[in-house]
């Protein structure tokens, strides 16, 4: 009887066991999923009516993704604005302004007129959409955005350009190639793993350093133009590649930049922001280059370099466009 | 009646427990990595 219970007990405490176990693993995940540490918490708000108002959707242009969204600060007594572009992630084929509207919230509770612009994604509908379609979409939206916001009683006198991946590029593209032409004063990007040259050395994440024609092909759909592999490494590769590679439009007249990219990023190079830094120190143009050792594309695993990266955002928020 | 949770049993429910969760946190990490890249160890462990 009592060597029956003993076993009783046992099996209990193995079940026991196992229960504590899945509870602890799946608990684990579950915090790692929604703790938001107390140097990020600074960086996000609950939005509400006292913070501002949100309007939606905004034609541009006349293909289906030129909307944008407004994020208005409920102070509208100011003489002047700026305005602050975020644009979404998405490898250029998926992602929406929506996406980023934690983002935008935050950069509305700093004072500034936020917008979130939604341009053509490459898809089986929108097979010519490449990054320079899409970059002139950006360029195209942004006199209509400040026009806008003008209308709504936000005149806009300056402005900043940021975003992340997809949109990371897209930023940068705006700033350095687009910005001498903007409506108003472009005073600096801030942006996140933005693919901004087009190497294939660099492309070791997809093999295309031993791979010239898959480079060619690849960089052909991605820019829109006809890229052979004898083409790299010539003159003739990067006047065709000017139009989609921030890294070739820096000059010593480049605005201020806040960039973070992670060492292990598999789907855009790390290399390609060892260049861009080089570039933008060569030219003695005023910069942050956050590096993430331990992280990949979602710069996930350095937390506490994700705040420095915002903090440095609010500086040079703070020192070019208040 | 003998004592269900006995000395061993509450060190061995300790050593369960923080190996699931740290198991969890690796799992997750692991997972992360695999899809954006990034190490499996430094960083934050949180």
């Amino acid at each position: 009887m009592r060597k029956k219970n003993k076993k009783g007990g046992r099996h209990m405490f193995v079940w026991l066991c196992i229960g504590a176990f899945l509870i602890s693993f799946i608990g684990s995940v579950i915090f790692k999923l929604t703790y938001v540490s107390p140097e990020m918490r600074q960086y996000s708000v609950n939005w509400s009516e006292d913070i501002g108002t949100v309007q939606k959707d905004f034609k541009y242009g006349e293909a289906d993704a030129n909307t944008f969204d407004l994020y208005l600060p409920k102070d509208n007594a100011k003489k002047s604005y700026g305005l602050v572009v975020y644009l979404h992630a998405g490898g250029f084929t998926s992602g929406d302004k929506n996406d980023d509207a934690k983002m935008l919230e935050w950069l509305c509770s700093k004072g500034y007129v936020a917008a979130g612009i939604n341009y053509t994604l490459r898809s089986d509908a929108n097979p010519d959409a490449n990054i320079y379609t899409q970059s002139m979409e950006i360029k195209q939206s942004i006199p209509s955005v400040i026009e806008q916001a003008k209308q709504l009683g936000y005149n806009i006198d300056r402005m900043a350009v940021s975003g992340g991946s997809a949109g990371g590029c897209l930023a940068l593209l705006y700033a350095y190639r687009d910005a001498k032409d903007s409506p108003v004063p472009v005073k600096m990007v801030f942006e996140a793993v933005g693919p901004s040259s087009f190497y294939p050395e660099d492309w070791t994440n997809y093999g295309l350093d031993q791979n010239k024609d898959a480079a060619a092909a690849m960089f052909s759909v991605m820019s829109g133009k006809t890229i052979t592999a004898d083409m790299f490494g010539t003159k003739e590769y990067d006047e065709t590649m000017k139009d989609v590679s921030a890294l070739l439009n820096i000059n010593q007249d480049t605005i201020p930049t806040v960039m973070a990219y992670g060492t292990y990023d598999k789907l855009q190079p790390y290399l390609g922001s060892v260049r861009l830094d080089e570039a933008l120190k060569k030219n003695n143009v005023t910069h942050e280059y956050i590096v993430f050792p331990h992280s990949g594309h979602g710069l996930q695993n350095d937390t506490a370099l994700y705040a420095k990266y915002m903090q440095k955002v609010v500086e040079y928020l703070d020192t070019y466009l208040k | 009646m003998e004592t269900f949770f006995t000395r061993k049993r509450i060190m061995i429910l300790i050593i369960v427990v923080i190996a699931g969760i740290v198991l969890g946190r690796i799992a997750l990490r692991a997972i992360g990595n695999l899809m954006l890249g990034g190490s499996l160890f430094g960083g934050d462990f949180l």
